[in-house]
């Protein structure tokens, strides 16, 4: 049976009319779950979705359950996010874990490895890129669905369920000494940051790579919410700037805008304000975990039997980028006294 | 590091060989084919290079555990013995293995002991160690 007869199968029965799949096309990317484009005829109309099913191996553990809720918590409340269609956490007819969501045409994603990805439209995306990002951190996490799905940590407790998290996920995965990253691990455990201001939802990979724009200076879809969570929002301001996300650009964060323009538009769409000494421990915890996802993609691409190259570059490849990144962030901080 | 050259290039092979079913031809196919073209290129940077900067960086490791011996104990002069006669990539991944762990023993003794100079030390070794390992890949096109 193939894909498309599983999915025939699985939305005739759940809409109770005859369902056919015209045609289905997986999309390149999205390493954590095998991700299709896919159009259906049932009930005289035509849909354009997207399927998202759990992979074998994936690049990193998620709750698909997470994302769907993360999806419901921010469709049809201003921002260009994807409907949540339908969510089989056993799998069903497809097998494995997947769930379905509303397709928005017309867009791209640009790879975090191209030069200048946006263009003369870098600055107008960069403006809607971090005040989206400001609206979501300006919500309310315990009034969305969001909140049914994950635990909401004490405002003084963020950054330490954040930090334990990745640093088991790098105990759990490490299959080469990384004293860089350890050392980091260690500053930040010494050295932490404020109590957050709020808690709000956190995506937890909103970067450069992970939306898609029209081609003509208009952000239409923020996409890849399968880490998302609630915390400090500073953590995702942090991991938007994180320097991995702009390829060989030292005065523009994301590829798009100064890093002071980025943090004004931020702070006046959610309301909140940069704390500069906080803001610099989510800066690095941002740089760490990135690299625990790298360590993670690397035992991955092996218990995989090396078959998805994505996991094979991210373990490697960008795991020395990120080390770079790391080591340099740590030389700059003060001397120990 | 993980992974290795020769897994990284069997991996290229294995991805390859098998034809994809119907639905994961097309652009998923394309960027398939190219993420394996940027790991053969990657991978003759590491062919050139990392034999190099595997010896370089046990060669400094050693060094700073020696040195680092006299006020921190004699253990980490011992994990500083031993030489690189075998310089297969997997032999000198083996020996840097077991200097990295010292070096992360001997980096969290400095930072108990609050020793400024040592720990600016072992972080301007970091940066170095680091650099020598990056590989450079061309900067893409945007699409």
């Amino acid at each position: 049976m193939t894909l498309q007869d599983q999915l025939e199968a699985y939305l005739t029965r759940i809409w109770e009319t005859p369902a056919r799949v015209t045609t289905i096309s997986r999309i390149p990317g999205g390493a954590s779950r095998e991700t299709y484009r896919f159009d259906v005829e049932a009930g005289g109309r035509t849909r354009g979705l997207i399927l998202r099913r759990d992979p074998v191996g994936s690049l990193i553990d998620t709750e698909r359950k997470l994302e769907f809720a993360a999806f419901r918590s921010f469709f049809g409340v201003g921002l260009p996010v994807p409907e949540a269609v339908a969510l089989e956490e056993d799998g069903a007819e497809l097998e494995r874990p997947f769930f379905i969501m509303g397709r928005i045409d017309g867009g791209k994603a640009q790879s975090p490895f191209s030069v200048a990805p946006y263009g003369e439209h870098a600055r107008a995306i960069g403006e809607q890129f971090y005040g989206h990002l400001g609206a979501i951190a300006a919500a309310d996490p315990l009034t969305l669905p969001i909140a049914e799905a994950t635990p909401a940590p004490p405002l003084d407790g963020c950054w330490k369920a954040a930090l334990d998290y990745w640093e088991g996920v790098i105990d759990a995965d490490e299959e080469h000494p990384q004293p860089i990253v350890r050392a980091c691990i260690r500053r930040l455990r010494a050295n932490p940051p404020p109590p957050a201001q709020k808690l709000s939802v956190v995506h937890g990979d909103y970067r450069t790579g992970n939306f898609m724009h029209d081609g003509a200076g208009k952000v239409i879809a923020l996409l890849d919410w399968e880490m998302a969570h609630i915390g400090d929002p500073l953590e995702d301001l942090g991991w938007a700037m994180e320097p991995l996300w702009c390829y060989g650009e030292t005065d523009r964060v994301s590829g798009m805008l100064p890093k002071a323009d980025a943090i004004a538009i931020w702070e006046k769409a959610s309301g909140l304000t940069v704390d500069p000494a906080a803001f610099a421990w989510w800066e690095l915890f941002a740089s760490v975990k990135g690299q625990a996802i790298w360590i993670s993609s690397a035992k991955e691409y092996r218990a995989g039997g090396l078959k998805d190259p994505v996991l094979g570059l991210s373990g490697w490849y960008t795991a020395r980028r990120q080390d770079v990144i790391l080591a340099d962030r740590l030389a700059a901080l003060e001397a120990l006294s | 590091m993980t992974p290795t050259v020769p897994e990284l290039l069997l991996g290229n092979f294995l991805c390859l060989m098998e034809p994809p079913p119907p639905e994961s031809s097309g652009d998923f196919l394309q960027a398939r084919i190219g993420v394996t073209g940027m790991i053969a290129l990657l991978c003759a940077q590491e062919a050139e290079r990392g034999i190099a900067a595997r010896v370089w960086e046990n060669g400094a490791i050693r060094a700073l555990l020696v040195d680092a011996s006299g006020g921190y104990g004699e253990r980490f002069a011992e994990a500083a013995t031993g030489v690189d006669d075998d310089l297969s990539l997997a032999a000198l991944d083996a020996s840097n293995a077991a200097l990295r762990r010292a070096l992360i023993d001997l980096h969290i003794a400095v930072e108990t002991a609050r020793d400024a100079a040592l720990d600016t030390a072992i972080r301007a070794l970091y940066v170095k160690m680091a650099d020598a390992r990056r590989l450079d890949l061309p900067p893409l096109p945007a699409s």
